[in-house]
């Protein structure tokens, strides 16, 4: 099931007279297996294209689908249990909870998908494994570099195999050789596990690895680039 | 793990996500339902203890009477007519401290003046087995078993007559046939109440003496007082007049009333104070975490569950809270029940002396068991309010999130 975003805009009403579009006529279909990326500017508006694709902010215009199902006429609540059913995130600055370990960190959304606690256990530690944290999930995040935190996140982000993994500039906060190791991992469990990602980044050194890269300015999608990588 | 189980697991790994905040936000409020338990057991031992010594004085726990006796307009009026015998009173054995007694108004007259009174025929070895009248003896000697024709007065009412022991005093009243009743009374003894009204108001004879001043049969009596103050009055004694001590000595019903609501405002306001400091504490609490809920939100928990794990965080703190609470209270009550507290180091050490009885100043407090959920689900109760304005706050700020 595809996600597919036809003629949105997303206009940012901050009082009457000031308008800000976020995102302008904006159209995108992000296929099985894909690896896409959304690349530009500061402000020029990958975080609402993200945010719009989760349902976590609504279009002021254009449709917004899930294969068949429109994400615009759900709920509040409806929307999180479809990102919690088919979406998995990774931030900028991780989000991981304090309070739990990593290994819990990443039974979190599992444990809200309501799985055994088998299936838990198993789930946790193939995530685990494939961000290479098998020997940490005892440790709580404070106890882990950012670069471990990140891949945590990861790890949580992909231990419900979702159908899309959203991250918005997910190697912002890492120097550029664990950033370039966060992106290699990215391209690991695309081509293992068929798992589709679309994430942002102003770093244009990262790119070339990309399958299909967005360019994106003023909300608009001005160039788009399909490598053969 | 079922998804409740998993809701409380989480909120409780929250609630000491701070220490030491978490721990002075149990210390407080444990401490202030402690507290509370341990002063409604010590008010209601304190009261307890209050009417017990007045009621085992002379008025008893409750009266039972015939239907008729006393006045349905006015209580204290009372209609000496109307007797009854143990016949007519099917289950007297379900009162198991009790006396029989007969009453009636009668003038007393001295050297100098005559003077009205309430003049009660007791029975003598009945009575000095479960009242303490005996104890209020200043002068002369309590009746005596064998005697007759004798008469105890109050001090005060002595005084005003001016009759001393040894003397005899002229007795005028209604016998219960209509007849005028007289008859020469002598003076045994003379009660002190502390100087309370009941010393100007009270005269005392051997039951029989009554009865024949009153010209009743034997058999027959007004009324039998109880001072069995731990059981309940019968139910099958509904046909009787029972008036409760509360009717008969209003003064005290209403300060021992007094002195319970008054502790529960304390309690309550104690409540308030230390729920308007929580949920100050439990609002910052929320706040920090604001991000950390958008982002929850992100990865799949609805406002629903983020509000829920947040009650029952608080539910499970405040559990924790009224658990030690309660046992503070029931500890401190322990410690007060061997080690009773002296109520004189509220009067600076001046003796306690209420509607002419002095209170023993020593209350040894005992637990009431129904404090123990009371003022936990008292707690629980504020702990929601204290609750709803942050929440309101979450649920808010979650809709208008990203
Ligand atoms: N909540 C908002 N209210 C008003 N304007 C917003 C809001 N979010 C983003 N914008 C504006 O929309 C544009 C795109 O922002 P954003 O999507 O965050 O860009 P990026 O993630 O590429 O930095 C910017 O001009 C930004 O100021
Ligand atoms: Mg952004």
């Amino acid at each position: 099931m595809q996600f597919e975003l036809s003629h949105v805009d997303k206009v940012y009403e901050s009082s009457e007279e000031i308008k800000v579009y976020g995102a302008k006529n904006v159209n995108i279909k992000i296929p099985e297996a894909e690896f896409m990326a959304l690349v530009g500017p500061s402000g020029s508006g990958k975080t609402t294209i993200l945010n719009l694709i989760a349902g976590l902010i609504l279009p002021t215009a254009g449709s917004l689908k899930h294969g068949g199902e429109d994400i615009t006429s759900m709920s509040l609540e409806e929307r999180t249990k479809h990102r919690l059913d088919y979406m998995g995130f990774v931030f900028q600055d991780y989000q991981l909870l304090p309070i739990l370990t990593a290994a819990e960190n990443i039974e979190f959304p599992l444990q809200l998908k309501g799985f055994s606690k088998k299936e838990i256990k198993e789930r946790v530690e193939w995530a685990l494994t494939q961000v290479g944290l098998e020997k940490l999930g005892n440790r709580f995040p404070s106890q882990l570099s950012g670069g471990q935190q990140q891949r945590v996140s990861i790890a949580r982000a992909i231990a419900g195999r979702p159908q899309l993994i959203l991250a918005d500039e997910p190697t912002a906060n890492l120097d550029s050789k664990t950033a370039q190791e966060i992106i290699e991992l990215f391209l690991k469990l695309n081509k293992e596990f068929k798992l589709t990602f679309i994430f942002s980044t102003h770093d244009q050194r990262l790119i070339d690895q990309v399958r299909t890269v967005l360019y994106v300015k003023d909300g608009q999608i001005s160039e788009s680039r399909v490598h053969n990588v | 793990m079922s998804g409740f189980a998993y809701l409380v697991k989480f909120s409780y790994r929250n609630l000491f996500r701070v220490p030491r905040r978490t721990l002075i936000m149990i210390l407080s409020l444990s401490l202030g339902c402690g507290f509370i338990i341990w002063d409604l057991n010590f008010a209601n031992s304190g009261s307890k203890e209050m009417m017990k010594e007045f009621l085992s004085q002379y008025a008893g726990n409750y009266h039972i009477t015939h239907p008729d006796f006393y006045d349905d307009h006015n209580k204290k009026e009372f209609n000496l007519y109307k007797t009854m015998s143990d016949a007519e009173l099917e289950e007297k054995d379900l009162i198991q401290l009790s006396t029989k007694r007969v009453n009636a108004p009668v003038f007393i007259s001295g050297e100098k003046k005559t003077l009205g009174v309430l003049l009660t025929g007791l029975d003598v070895v009945k009575e000095k087995k479960i009242s303490t009248l005996y104890k209020a003896i200043s002068e002369g000697r309590f009746l005596a078993e064998a005697g007759d024709k004798e008469i105890i007065l109050g001090k005060k009412f002595a005084k005003r007559i001016n009759v001393k022991v040894g003397e005899q005093v002229a007795t005028v009243g209604q016998a219960i046939d209509g007849s005028i009743a007289n008859d020469l009374f002598t003076v045994v003894g003379v009660l002190d109440f502390g100087g309370g009204d009941l010393e100007e108001s009270l005269a005392f004879t051997q039951l029989q003496s009554a009865q024949e001043l009153l010209a009743m049969p034997l058999e027959k009596y007004h009324q039998r007082v109880s001072f069995d103050m731990d059981s309940e009055i019968p139910l099958s004694l509904k046909n009787h007049e029972i008036s409760k001590w509360t009717e008969l000595l209003p003064e005290i019903g209403v300060s021992v009333r007094f002195i319970d609501n008054f502790t529960w405002i304390v309690s309550i306001i104690i409540v308030v104070v230390v729920s308007l400091g929580l949920s100050n504490t439990l609002m910052i609490t929320f706040f920090e975490r604001e991000q950390e809920f958008t982002s929850l939100n992100i990865i799949g928990a609805q406002t629903s569950w983020i509000t829920a794990s947040l009650m029952v965080e608080v539910f499970v703190m405040g559990t924790i809270a009224v658990f030690i609470g309660a046992l503070l209270g029931f500890a401190a009550t322990t410690y007060f029940n061997y080690y009773p507290i002296n109520i004189e180091i509220f009067t600076g050490g001046k003796p306690i002396i209420m509607g002419g009885i002095t209170i023993a100043p020593l209350v040894r407090i005992y637990s009431v068991p129904q404090y123990y959920w009371q003022v936990p689900l008292m707690i629980y109760f504020f702990l929601i309010l204290t609750m709803i304005y942050p929440l309101i706050r979450v649920i808010r700020r979650s809709k208008n999130a990203v």
